[in-house]
């Protein structure tokens, strides 16, 4: 049987490039959260230099993801609205409350490792030495860093959990709808994580060594995401999953959707034997390739599932929407990023931060500023 | 108020010359409705709509019909009709046409998704609605929709879709897209009422819904639906509109 469509409605992407934003955004916040822990929840002195990369990855993009978020709505001033009549069969609804929490802890725990420095800057004879005297409430104490990381930890296992629930729950989107995507999104997330890491490294010159460790780390990450990835094609290609198998046929048949399976292939091979063979000189080709896999991942699943009709025949062009919805959204969204960026590390001491001390309350300033 | 348009006027034929066809209407809606002295009828009407696909000549009108109706904004629709050319093997071309437009679910997944529950089932009639001074304009409900029937409409910001005319069958009028269609294809009524033309069509022909293994439950029935159209349709599309550059890109392999 063949069967042309003739006549039949077009129907554009509903969740827009900001979505695809947020979710990447947010996805490495989360993971680069976790990768502060040894250093600033468990003591770990070792893990300080990269712990601090990834503090300051975690604290920009979850700060510019909800930005994102917001709008993606096409109601953006009712956002209040969330939180006044959630509805509790909802993930999205859910979702609200996650993520301002997580926000909260994030910002929360980024001010108590820096704690000590702000303290410091604060009893400098400098021309914004009231500021960070400010910042200080008066005193360098931080050991409560711990209890909070912990917080901001389980609001960000909310944020993966939610983030993947509320996609893999839409059924009407067989590419979607499949048990393994909040997994994928986590691990692409942690992967897009230590490519910004890697590139901060090398903007910040941390040196081999912090590299290689971050290298090794992606090389994991990317091995996990290619476990994941075969798993969802090994269960899709057996049958044993419904949902997976649909999820394939709904996209199999499309060339263009080959070309991206082979993409995303290479986005996770080349970046994964280069960062195992020179793990201590290609931190920005593997940090730059990093990234562009995590994003990649999030516009395919997103702007890509969206360009397969429900009912229709064919693929609409949703793979690329254009105009203010779509380029202007993403650099939109970077350039509020990139500008977090630049404000954090120039503001923020977050090359002082150091491991949670209590004891630290006593300890005088130790540098002197004139600025 | 239960009725195709066709049945509608024969109605009208009916009732005294001075009955305005509203005045009908509204008499056969307050029928349908039924009052405490009726029996034990525990509810009112339920709203469904039946689509017998064998009178669907593809004209459209339904659809210019709600757009006018309901103001529908440019690129979007409430409902329309889908027209494909079906080729079996050994005949010859056929044109089968499929109307669209929300089902009106008993399990709307787009309800359950709606962070602020601005989209609900209407209780007893049954429409699935959206209040629009509450939608913060999400899209989760458009993306959870299995047909494909909600939209955004970039005029109100807000989730758009089919109320099944809500305001003219709380005046006892049909939905315009009954009202208006040439064969007679799209017949509303009541289906709690068994003496309903929907329900009579639905005890006396073999009926099909779109998407069956969604679990919605809709409450648009099809009659003479091909099974190859009750799903995602494999096949390719004829026409995009211009963003479409390379053709190559939108053919699904077999």
């Amino acid at each position: 049987m063949q069967i042309h469509e003739l006549v039949g409605a077009v129907h554009e992407a509903a969740w827009l490039p900001w979505a695809v934003q947020y979710f990447f955004l947010i996805g490495m916040s989360t993971t680069a959260l976790f990768l502060t822990f040894p250093a600033f929840v468990f003591g770990r002195g070792s893990s300080l230099p990269h712990a601090r990369l990834a503090l300051i990855t975690a604290v920009t993009t979850g700060i510019s993801g909800p930005v994102a978020l917001l709008a993606d709505l096409h109601q953006p001033g009712r956002f209040w609205e969330f939180f006044v009549y959630t509805h509790a069969t909802s993930w999205m609804a859910w979702g609200a409350w996650i993520v301002s929490s997580y926000v909260t802890l994030l910002l929360l725990y980024a001010w108590a490792v820096n704690r000590p420095a702000f303290y410091r800057w604060g009893q400098d004879d400098w021309r914004f030495a009231w500021l960070f005297r400010f910042l200080a409430f008066g005193s360098p104490a931080n050991g409560f860093a711990r209890l909070i990381g912990i917080g901001a930890g389980v609001a960000a296992l909310g944020i993966l959990t939610y983030t993947g629930m509320e996609v893999a729950v839409v059924y009407s989107r067989p590419l979607w709808h499949t048990p393994l995507l909040p997994f994928q999104f986590a691990a692409t997330g942690a992967v897009g994580a230590l490519g910004v890491m890697l590139i901060l490294g090398r903007l910040f010159a941390t040196g081999p060594i912090v590299e290689a460790k971050m290298n090794r780390m992606l090389a994991l990450a990317l091995g996990v995401v290619a476990i994941i990835g075969t798993l969802w094609f090994a269960v899709a290609f057996s049958g044993i999953s419904q949902s997976h198998t649909e999820a394939l046929a709904s996209v199999a048949g499309f060339t263009v959707w080959q070309r991206i399976a082979l993409w995303a292939a290479a986005a996770i091979v080349i970046p994964f034997v280069i960062a195992l063979t020179l793990p201590a000189r290609s931190g920005w080709f593997t940090g730059l390739i990093a990234i562009h896999a995590a994003w990649m991942f999030r516009w395919t699943v997103f702007m890509g599932g969206q360009a397969v009709p429900k009912v229709g025949s064919g693929l609409y062009d949703a793979l690329m929407p254009t105009g203010i919805e779509g380029l202007m959204g993403v650099i939109g969204t970077f350039g509020l990023w990139i500008f977090l960026l630049i404000l954090y590390t120039t503001f923020v001491p977050w090359a002082e931060a150091d491991l949670p001390d209590d004891t630290s309350a006593t300890t005088s300033a130790q540098t002197a500023r004139t600025v | 108020m239960d009725s195709s348009r066709r049945q509608f006027l024969g109605a009208i034929g009916q009732v005294s010359i001075g009955a305005a066809a509203t005045v009908a209407g509204a008499n056969s809606a307050s029928a349908a409705t039924g009052s405490a002295s009726d029996g034990p009828q525990p509810t009112g009407p339920k709203w469904g709509m039946v689509v017998d696909l064998r009178k669907c000549i593809g004209c459209q009108a339904c659809t210019v019909a709600c757009i006018m109706e309901n103001a529908v904004p440019e690129d979007s629709f409430r409902t329309h009709v889908s027209v494909y050319e079906v080729v079996k093997e050994g005949r010859d071309p056929a044109m089968v046409m499929l109307p669209r437009l929300c089902n009106h679910c008993d399990e709307p997944p787009c309800v359950e998704v709606c962070p602020v529950e601005a989209t609900y089932k209407k209780e007893g009639t049954g429409e699935v609605l959206v209040d629009a001074s509450r939608c913060v304009g999400c899209a989760y409900c458009v993306q959870a929709c299995p047909y494909d029937a909600r939209f955004i409409n970039h005029e109100t910001q807000t989730a758009d879709k089919c109320t099944f005319c809500i305001h003219r069958t709380e005046a006892g009028l049909l939905p315009a897209c009954v009202e208006t269609c040439v064969g007679g294809a799209r017949i509303f009524g009541d289906l709690n009422d068994p003496e309903s033309t929907v329900s009579k069509l639905l005890k006396e022909h073999e009926v099909s819904v779109l998407r069956p293994e969604m679990h919605t439950a809709p409450n648009v029935y099809y009659i003479g639906l091909d099974e190859a159209l009750d799903g995602r349709v494999a096949g390719e599309a004829a026409y995009r509109p211009p963003l479409t550059t390379n053709i190559d890109h939108h053919e699904e392999g077999r």
